[in-house]
């Protein structure tokens, strides 16, 4: 069970080889615009107006895609609505990204001419890096170098009976093979946090499992409107599912059965291997980003779709340098986006398939993207912006 | 798992999960692992939604993965569709905590 990919300096193993230009922005775009296999984040969140927390979680989020295995070297500008604070200064994010040895060119916006000066130094650079970076050779790695993170969305009941559970069990490949799986969404434990809590590889952990619960629970219920108007979201119940408690019951079959390591900040890197639960926020222009700074080279979007109203899934990744696979056990969801959807896990409703063979299979598709297979959004270019999980009122 | 039918995944649970559309009067085969029973629904209820497997009283919990999916609004008779016509959940009721409407 090994894959193809690109070694690092750190040790790490990309699945792809991209050059990163980060901040986002003008100066991001038109390097990326005009060089091949470069990446950036699209985003209106600059750090401008915003708590020193949260300023350090866009910082997290920036270093963690820029170390990201899948990047093979990065570019970091100073041309920055929030590149004045200190948690955000150029020279900060690019000395964390270069601590795990990979190649990191600062532009100082201020140095150069213009901002145009500064985008011909950036095209210049990205050419030169992307060419350099086309040279490294995938080479046969073990699941132990793979990290991948999951949101379940458009949830209906085919999510709990077979969706969820099939990434359960893929879960359960990759932690028992020594890698890495993240899963999230803060709200949908609300209602199973107690089965989750008790998975904890510690008291700690089953104490920020709870807080974590808890603390959402009291944002929604000092809006003073009832969740179910919020969460499960419309599409939710048009698909059967009546509660929030419903919901996250069924949601947390997707982190698989293996003991709880840790509760991780959006876009905060492990300190080791196995499951970890992410306090995130479900939205899918949000967690992947997150899951991708955290290190994830492949993030999994786990589709119910009982609710969709027929239009073909072409929803791109946001996870800025991880590609997206999309999965789903609805056969309805299937025959309305065969162009969007990479794994179909309905054989278990249909009685093809266990959930433990269907895992076995979607451990196959996963390997092979992996090794260099697109994902099918992969073949589109557009991408969604990110919204970067940000706590804090802004001012 | 079989097509069609409904599904239960715990014998605590009163509600089972359709799996094909049903007309009311039907007769729907209800599966726990290997066990299956018979309940006659009253009503249509389309694929992915609940039916209930016994009477549940208002105020009591309804019960799914064997666990509390959230309190009957009212009395529900084994065969109807239970959905949030007559389940309502009970975390994160924000219209509740304020000394609610309700």
């Amino acid at each position: 069970m090994k894959f193809l990919g690109y070694e690092r300096s750190d040790g790490s193993v990309g699945i792809r080889n991209y050059v990163l230009v980060i901040p986002g922005g003008f100066l991001a775009s038109k390097i990326c615009d005009l060089v091949e296999d470069t990446k950036t984040i699209l985003t209106a969140d600059t750090g401008s107006g915003r708590t020193s927390r949260d300023r350090e979680t866009i910082a997290r989020t920036l270093i963690g895609l820029g170390r990201n295995p899948n990047v093979a070297s990065v570019i970091v500008h100073s041309l920055s609505a929030g590149s004045a604070y200190p948690e955000l200064m150029s020279t900060r994010i690019a000395n964390e990204i270069a601590s795990s040895g990979k190649r990191v060119e600062l532009i100082d916006v201020s140095k150069e001419a213009s901002t145009l000066g500064a985008i011909e130094k950036g095209i210049q650079l990205a050419r030169e890096m992307v060419l350099e970076a086309s040279r490294l050779r995938r080479q046969p790695f073990d699941l132990s170098h793979l990290a991948v993170g999951v949101k379940c969305g458009f949830s209906d009941t085919t999510s709990g009976i077979a969706g969820n559970p099939v990434i359960g069990n893929l879960f359960d490949r990759i932690v028992k093979a020594d890698g890495t799986a993240f899963f999230g969404e803060n709200t949908e434990i609300i209602g199973a946090e107690h089965v989750l809590a008790k998975r904890g590889t510690n008291s700690e952990v089953t104490r920020r499992i709870l807080e974590v619960a808890a603390e959402t629970e009291e944002i929604a219920k000092s809006t003073g409107e009832d969740i179910r108007t919020i969460n499960p979201v419309p599409s939710n119940i048009a698909g059967g599912i009546s509660t929030l408690e419903e919901k996250s019951l069924g949601a947390i079959h997707k982190s698989g059965s293996a003991p709880i390591q840790g509760v991780l900040k959006y876009g905060e890197r492990p300190k080791g291997k196995g499951l970890y639960f992410v306090d995130n926020w479900m939205s899918m222009g949000s967690i992947f980003a997150g899951y991708a700074a955290s290190g994830a080279q492949l993030v999994i979007f786990q589709l119910g779709g009982g609710g969709l109203t027929g239009n073909d899934l072409l929803y791109t990744s946001t996870a800025v340098v991880a590609p997206l696979m999309w999965t789903t056990a609805n056969p309805r969801t299937l025959a309305m986006a065969p162009t969007s959807i990479d794994f179909y896990s309905g054989t278990v409703i249909e009685g093809e398939d266990t959930i433990e063979e269907a895992g076995e299979k979607l451990l196959q598709t996963v390997l092979d993207i992996a090794s260099g297979t697109l994902t099918k959004v992969e073949t589109i270019k557009y991408v969604n912006p990110t919204q970067i999980y940000l706590k804090d009122p802004c001012f | 798992m079989v097509s069609g039918g409904a599904l239960m995944f715990s014998p605590e649970d009163n509600v089972a999960t359709i799996m094909e559309d049903v007309k009311p009067g039907a007769e729907v085969l209800v599966r726990l692992g290997k066990e299956v029973s018979k309940i006659k629904t009253l009503e249509s209820i389309p694929f992915g939604f609940k039916i209930a497997v016994s009477d549940i009283a208002k105020g009591a919990n309804v019960v799914k993965y064997g666990e509390s999916i959230g309190i009957a609004s009212r009395d529900i008779k084994q065969g109807e569709l239970v959905h949030i016509h007559n389940l309502e959940g009970a975390r994160g009721r924000g219209d509740l905590a304020k000394g609610g409407s309700k």
